[in-house]
């Protein structure tokens, strides 16, 4: 049993291009909510995104395999490097029978992924509180550069040039017909990318939030109220690279094999950066937004391209560069701020703020502990009167 | 004879320098690093490839054409892009995203253009084609072997000339000092930023003509050496011009030097020197580290050696590197037979290492960035005497 074929137009099939773009659309809108944490609320230009990436995928594709091969017994005796494909091959027709082993490989995966995008991350972290913006990008970038020609190179790693096999836990999925792998595999992606989402959001409207915009805003009086930005920016770095090293890992057993020429600038760098420019720098929901559009754009080009390709004489791809080149220096130039603008971060719920500033008395009592709600009167007359005293000294109010 | 190791040395550290002369000149005058600048070089290799194989005009006449093409291209990006993001207020993130996005389009601008070539006139190897052939020789050697240091050796003395002797050279360097300054004193800074872009891919569009003669080029070659011109720039300090040619030439010769040394061996000498090397750069940093707390106040073993200073990132890396250094001495007096990484070093590691030649100038800048941000030609040298002031 196949997934069902739905033509719109010759060539254009509905429910292809829906899998398709929601597998894409929870892919970078991880990796862009990610990347929004690091340079969008702690203010660190993270060129080097595709390093953490690419890290969670090669060290945990490069693992799995190996550890199946190993607790299965499959080709132990066996150079992994050299039969990889073999070898990957014989655990993949375990794992389509045994989803217990197929999930507990997964998630070992991803905690491989997660331990080395945090390794990576603490190691970035170093440069990250140390230097100035134009030198941190370039310094990011050429690590990234670094791993990339070692993930090239050194063989026992991922193979060098000729890339690794790795255990597919969805392989299960395979036997029930086209397509229902890649909708499975949607799921479970867009499942992370919700919790990926859901954790941003909850630090954006955090103490914490707050105070990551403080510290990307100055430094200076950031420290000033007592806030370690060096501590601030590594916690950032590591906890966003842990995210980009799950990412790697999810999506290296996707598409069950690593590959250094996978692991490019433009892709898990650049497609990025675009994506948080276009919805909003330092704002979840624009970014959100703007992994939408991107995807939206990339996919339903691809589509379109078999229809295009007659009328123009080079590969129809490369209008998508030149498409997002010009979208992005046209944002830059003429809505800088992005789709969604950012919001001022906010510290007491809307609500209650409205009511206090109406003056219509203290906030519904949250816990209904005495101390609770001693607390929030003190802190009811003193917004009251912080307004109160605006008032006052307004210019307009007086004359 | 003059092993072949030593050319390539010459003619890749020749080329490292144009590039990053011209690197340095746009960060001097935006303080933009510009990541599309290597598209400048791939502009430099399509002109010279071009020129060859629809005209018949060798990579030397069409260094010419991509000196005006590339910097044709260069300056319409700072026109086009940068200035109005600049005179928008752009931060300077922001403008390096600009930068990364005129990457981005110029990779689907040079596939439309290969694609063209490749269907109209072909040219079945524009995607990736090899070294052109048609260079003169002489005395046994590639022509490319003169005429790119020579090249590098006019440019740096006009150069020279430029900002020492004329009054151009003289407003040039004062719109980079400082701009508005210099406009106060009627400076059309506008007209040398312009004339700093035109010459910064200019160099590298020579660079590119000159590359296709040595090296096999591709659509991507640019976009691959971007990281490494930038290793070279930031080595020699990405504020000065002479800076960049150190730079460039010592970035463009570890590719192939250290790959040969560790391929080959170094042999018991060098091995030797290299130690001691070693230990100097991690006495010199310990004394960094240890000078950092208390300035200007005299540094003795003792503050090198305190606590305080043992326990920073910094000062445990030069303990380490100088403990790298006299272990390489302990194992070559007691004959470097038990540790394998010292036998590499003496004896070679053998043809395994030579995939790694890329990640060489990627080690240096990481080094660079980590130890000394500034670069080579921002280091103080120690004053003789105190001031008095």
């Amino acid at each position: 049993m196949s997934l069902p074929i739905v033509y719109l137009f010759p060539g254009f099939d509905l429910v292809s291009f829906m899998v398709g773009f929601v597998n894409f659309y929870a892919l970078y809108l991880a990796i862009s909510i990610s990347l929004n944490l690091e340079f969008g609320y702690a203010g660190i230009p993270n060129f080097g995104k595709v390093l953490f990436i690419a890290g969670g995928a090669a060290f945990s594709g490069s693992i799995s395999g190996r550890l199946a091969s190993y607790v299965l017994n499959i080709g132990s005796h066996q150079d992994f490097i050299v039969f990889s494909t073999r070898i990957v091959n014989q655990i993949d027709g375990v794992l389509a029978h045994d989803p217990v082993f197929a999930v507990e490989l997964f998630i070992i995966s991803v905690m491989i992924g997660a331990l080395i995008g945090a390794l990576f991350g603490y190691l970035a972290s170093y440069p990250a509180i140390r230097l100035r913006e134009d030198y941190l990008g370039m310094l990011l970038l050429g690590m990234a550069q670094f791993f990339q020609v070692v993930m090239r190179t050194f063989t026992p790693l991922t193979g060098g040039s000729q890339n690794i096999a790795v255990p597919d836990p969805y392989f299960y999925w395979i036997s029930l017909g086209t397509g229902w792998r890649d909708l499975v595999a949607g799921l479970v992606m867009s499942a992370l990318a919700i919790l990926v989402f859901i954790y941003a959001e909850r630090v954006a409207k955090s103490p914490l939030g707050r105070m990551l915009k403080a510290v990307r805003e100055s430094e200076d009086a950031a420290r000033a109220l007592g806030k370690d930005d060096a501590v601030v920016r590594r916690n950032v770095l590591i906890v966003a690279s842990a995210i980009s090293g799950i990412i790697g890992a999810v999506f290296t057993m996707y598409i069950a094999s690593v590959e250094y020429d996978t692991w490019n600038r433009v892709a898990w760098t650049f497609w990025p950066f675009l994506i948080v420019i276009i919805g909003g720098v330092g704002n979840n929901y624009g970014v959100a937004l703007g992994a939408a559009f991107f995807s939206f754009v990339l996919k339903g080009l691809e589509q379109i391209q078999p229809v295009l390709q007659p009328y123009v004489f080079f590969d129809a791809n490369w209008l998508q560069y030149l498409l997002f080149a010009v979208l992005l220096i046209t944002i830059l130039m003429l809505r800088p701020e992005g789709i969604i603008k950012e919001k001022s971060a906010p510290t007491l719920p809307k609500k209650t703020l409205g009511a206090l500033v109406a003056g219509q008395g203290d906030p519904p009592p949250s816990g209904g502990a005495k101390v609770q709600q001693a607390r929030t009167e003190g802190r009811a007359s003193r917004i009251r009167r912080l307004f109160e005293l605006g008032r006052r000294t307004s210019p307009i109010a007086d004359g | 004879m003059v092993p072949g190791y030593l050319i390539s040395t010459i003619v890749y550290g020749t080329l490292f320098a144009l590039m990053a002369m011209g690197l340095t000149f746009t960060y001097m005058t935006t303080k933009v690093p510009n990541f599309a600048y290597g598209d400048f070089v791939t502009i430099g290799l399509y002109t010279a490839y071009q020129l060859h194989y629809l005209n018949h005009i060798n990579p030397y006449g069409a260094g010419v054409a991509a000196f005006f093409i590339a910097g044709g291209a260069s300056v319409l990006m700072y026109i086009g892009v940068l200035r109005p993001l600049a005179r928008r207020g752009t931060s300077l993130v922001a403008l390096m995203i600009a930068t990364f996005g005129v990457d981005i389009g110029f990779i689907g601008i040079i596939g439309i253009y290969t694609d063209y070539m490749a269907a109209t006139y072909r040219l079945v190897d524009a995607k990736q084609f090899f070294a052109i052939p048609g260079d003169f020789s002489l005395f046994g050697v590639q022509g490319v072997v003169y005429v790119g240091p020579a090249v590098l050796a006019a440019i740096t003395i006009a150069l020279y000339l430029l900002f020492k002797r004329t009054k151009f050279g003289v407003a040039m360097r004062a719109s980079v000092e400082n701009a508005p300054l210099a406009r106060v004193l009627g400076v059309n800074t506008e007209r040398i930023y312009i004339t700093s872009w035109m010459l910064a891919g200019g160099f590298a569009g020579i660079a590119g003509a000159l590359y296709t003669l040595w090296l096999p080029g591709g659509t991507s070659t640019g976009s691959d050496l971007i990281v490494e011109i930038f290793a070279a720039s930031v080595l020699g300090g990405l504020t000065s011009i002479f800076g960049a040619v150190v730079g460039g030439l010592a970035v463009g010769a570890s590719e192939d030097l250290v790959t040969t040394g560790l391929g080959l061996g170094f042999g018991l000498v060098w091995t030797v020197v290299i130690a001691l090397l070693i230990i100097v750069v991690g006495a010199l940093l310990l004394r960094r580290a240890a000078k950092k707390g208390r300035r200007g106040a005299k540094i003795g073993v003792g503050d090198m050696l305190s606590g305080k200073v043992l326990r920073t990132g910094a000062g445990a890396g030069a303990i380490f590197f100088m403990l790298v250094g006299v272990y390489f001495l302990f194992e070559i007096a007691t004959g470097y037979s038990s540790d394998l990484f010292v036998q590499g070093f003496v004896s070679g590691f053998g043809p395994d290492v030579t995939p790694f030649q890329k990640a060489i100038p990627l080690l240096i800048m990481v080094a660079t960035l980590l130890i000394i941000p500034k670069g080579l030609f921002s280091l103080r040298l120690p004053r003789l005497r105190r001031n008095k002031e």
